[in-house]
């Protein structure tokens, strides 16, 4: 009988001819095509959004059509090649931290291993030095002397469809979550340089609905979902009523009030899809408890801005409704809810694109007095870093046991942790609420794993590729949950809330989400309350 | 000397030669096989950990309900990545072969490799377990999709204006 080489069964393995990244790359990695396929990629934006968005002011989205990445003919604009090259200039000029970070790579490779993207599919291109690299072959070509003169031999190469295609694909396989910059001694931000190729496909109408319809629905409705102002106020309205039900205290809310002193602003999503609604019940239940003097607004009805993940112009454009509302209602500062890129935004980007907002205070918390002096210049505190300062000065009264069917952990989520350096708050405000658990190291802080699905990429018809570039951080869930018996992922991020539900359904069904403010709502002792035994807190049905 | 002592004396070879052969699916397994941290290297990580588990089930020719847990750790993996079905299982396949190159190329045990049907019968098990298991992942992720289109998230695009579908429901309960 003859026994079968382990050779053939190899070639069986990796050669087989639907497989995209199994195979041994034996070629030079500009030599292999992208191969677009159902479940590797994003849809495109739709037509009608594209256009209602080229139509406002102050933005640009060109070239709006059908296509699909499946088809050979993207149907660019006549001279698409010299919109690409003029908009590379344009932004090389614009951008100092680009043109450095296009000069500076050594390619040392201390961030090659370090991106979730590549750790969850072995796929070359999704190590952040050669993603950079997709986009510097072609700045070494056209705008170096080298790259002029010796071509390929310097890792230059023109600007064709076929990398048009590979920098669609990949520049929508990274969430610019920032890991990769953590290891590089350069400090080279490839999230950064991710942004930049999506500016430059938007320039010739290449970009996805996921991102482009809730970019669309914010600036026409003030939030993601497109809510309206009734809907919003509705929505915030029935939790009123949860809170009621659970606790015996009705909290006190207001819609769009002038002259509140605080105007909160939180992801959209908190008042409106499950786990976030929790979130927000503890933010209701917090600011009633220390009677805080606050509005929403149902117009700056969204934190996250999914322009940071557009342009640069997008990104300004929304982040300057939430500071017109706060001028208009005439509060004294913006607390902000539990969201990633919205903090990105403001910590990063607000003062150069709207700031400094020096018709507002800067923040001080009206019950303990202290003045939060990190955000002097955007007038902004995070929920986070005011009840932790609460709790420090005993302002709240907590009764840990009520989450003592809870055995949480706590996922860094990256823009909190890696753009704005928040990361021992959250830790303080969990000591005293709950009993958790920290994950192994190299999985947190600033080295957290991303969930996979940041960016706009949190899209159903690329689940697959979201579970294994979730790989990592659900990796280390795991961990905690066969070793301490962990059920709780919490995070401060309302993307997080979604995806990582996802996520954990897939990998680790015994583990839920929830916000930080879900558990101090959960724990919090309201004056006056008439709470029965709530055995899973919050999310009891009565 | 018999056939489990063998199996002893070349185990730690056989998996190792297993290990490297599964991760060199991936394009880039050198890293894979390469980085020891488990956080760091999930893949390499899961790969090490659930096929050192199951060889030594595989050697005892073990209930296949013991055989779960590991081939759990390693399908599930796969099943998302980019790998067609038969593809994702193939490499539980390759230790039959592994482990014939290792016994030939030993002098002494050469002969034991005529006596593998039992190891090979434990092999087509776990294979023929771990398309069903293969098929559990795949489920499971249609119904994370199916979840996550439930729970409203949906609602930022391909939908009507939430604020329409909202007051009809408030229309109907009301109704109700
Ligand atoms: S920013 Fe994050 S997703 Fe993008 S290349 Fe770096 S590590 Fe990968
Ligand atoms: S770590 Fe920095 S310098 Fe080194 S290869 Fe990566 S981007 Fe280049």
């Amino acid at each position: 009988m003859a026994v079968p080489k382990l050779q053939q069964l190899a070639n069986s393995v990796v050669q087989g001819p639907s497989l995209a990244t199994g195979a041994i790359p034996t070629r030079d990695w500009m030599d292999i095509p992208v191969a677009f396929k159902a479940g590797n990629y994003a849809y495109p934006a739709k037509k009608e959004k594209v256009e209602y968005l080229n139509s406002q002011s102050g933005l640009s989205f060109p070239n709006a059509r059908e296509w699909s990445p499946e088809d050979e003919d993207w149907k660019l604009p006549a001279g698409w090649q010299d919109i690409i090259l003029r908009g590379l200039k344009e932004r090389l000029e614009k951008f100092r931290s680009l043109k450095i970070f296009m000069d500076c790579c050594v390619r040392c490779g201390a961030c090659a291993d370090k991106c979730h993207f590549f750790l969850g599919t072995g796929d070359p291109k999704n190590m952040p030095v050669l993603r950079a690299e997709l986009l510097r072959s072609v700045y070494r070509n056209d705008f170096t002397l080298a790259g002029k003169i010796l071509g390929r031999m310097a890792g230059a190469r023109e600007m064709t469809v076929g990398v048009l295609k590979e920098w669609f694909m990949y520049s929508y396989q990274c969430t610019e979550c920032r890991r990769c910059s953590v290891f590089c001694p350069y400090g080279i931000d490839t999230a950064e340089v991710t942004m930049m190729i999506r500016e430059l496909l938007h320039l010739v109408g290449v970009g996805i609905n996921w991102i482009l319809e809730p970019v669309s629905n914010s600036n026409r409705t003030g939030n993601h979902m497109g809510l309206q102002p009734h809907t919003f106020k509705n929505n915030v309205e029935f939790l009123v009523d949860d809170v009621e039900n659970l606790t015996g205290v009705r909290p006190n809310v207001s819609f769009n009030r002038k002259g509140a002193e605080v105007l909160f602003i939180t992801p959209s999503a908190d008042v409106f899809a499950e786990p976030g609604l929790y979130t927000a019940m503890g933010y209701l239940i917090l600011f009633e408890a220390i009677g805080l003097d606050y509005t929403w607004s149902t117009y700056a009805s969204e934190g996250g801005n999914f322009g940071l993940f557009t342009s640069n112009e997008t990104m300004k454009k929304l982040n300057a409704k939430m500071y017109a509302e706060a001028k208009r209602l005439g509060v004294k500062y913006i607390i902000g809810g539990e969201c990633g890129h919205m903090w990105r935004v403001v910590h990063q980007y607000m003062d150069t694109m709207n700031g400094p907002a020096d018709f507002l205070e800067v923040p001080k918390s009206p019950i303990t007095g202290t003045v939060f002096s990190n955000a002097a210049s955007t007038k902004m505190v995070h929920i986070s870093e005011f009840t932790a300062d609460l709790i420090k000065h005993g302002k709240l009264k907590l009764d840990k046991s009520r989450n003592s069917h809870l055995k949480a952990t706590f996922h860094d989520s990256c823009n909190p942790a890696r753009a704005m350096g928040l990361m021992d708050e959250p830790r303080y405000i969990l000591d005293h609420v709950v009993d958790w658990v920290e994950m192994p190291e190299n999985t947190i802080r600033e080295q957290t794993f991303c969930c996979g699905s940041g960016t706009g990429l949190n899209t159903d018809e690329i689940m697959e590729l979201r579970m294994r570039s979730g790989l990592p951080r659900a990796n280390a869930v795991k961990y905690v949950h066969d070793k301490h018996g962990v059920n709780m992922l919490s995070c401060v991020c309302a993307i997080d809330r979604a995806t990582l539900t996802s996520l954990m359904n897939y990998w680790n069904p015994d583990v839920g989400v929830c916000g930080i403010s879900e558990l101090v709502g959960n724990a919090l002792v309201l004056e006056g309350e008439t709470r029965g035994e709530l055995d899973e807190g919050l999310r009891t049905l009565l | 000397m018999d056939l489990d002592e063998a199996f002893r004396n070349h185990g730690d070879k056989i998996v190792g030669k297993w290990v490297e052969y599964t991760l060199a699916t991936y394009s880039s397994s050198g890293f894979f096989q390469r980085e020891r941290d488990p956080f760091a290297n999930p893949i390499g990580g899961n790969v090490r950990e659930a096929l050192g588990k199951l060889f030594p089930l595989l050697v005892k020719g073990a209930e296949v309900s013991a055989m779960v847990p590991a081939l759990e750790q390693l399908v599930s993996i796969r099943a998302v990545q980019e790998f067609t079905p038969s593809q994702a299982v193939a490499p539980l396949n390759a230790v039959k072969h592994i482990t014939r190159e290792v016994f030939a190329a030993d002098r002494e045990r050469r002969h034991f490799v005529a006596e593998l049907y039992d190891f090979d019968f434990a092999v087509d098990l776990a294979l023929l377990t771990a398309f069903d298991i293969y098929m559990k992942f795949r489920e499971r992720l249609y119904q994370v999709r199916i979840d996550e289109i439930k729970s409203g998230s949906h609602i930022l695009t391909d939908s009507r204006c939430p604020s329409k579908v909202a007051s009809e429901e408030i229309q109907d309960l009301r109704l109700r």
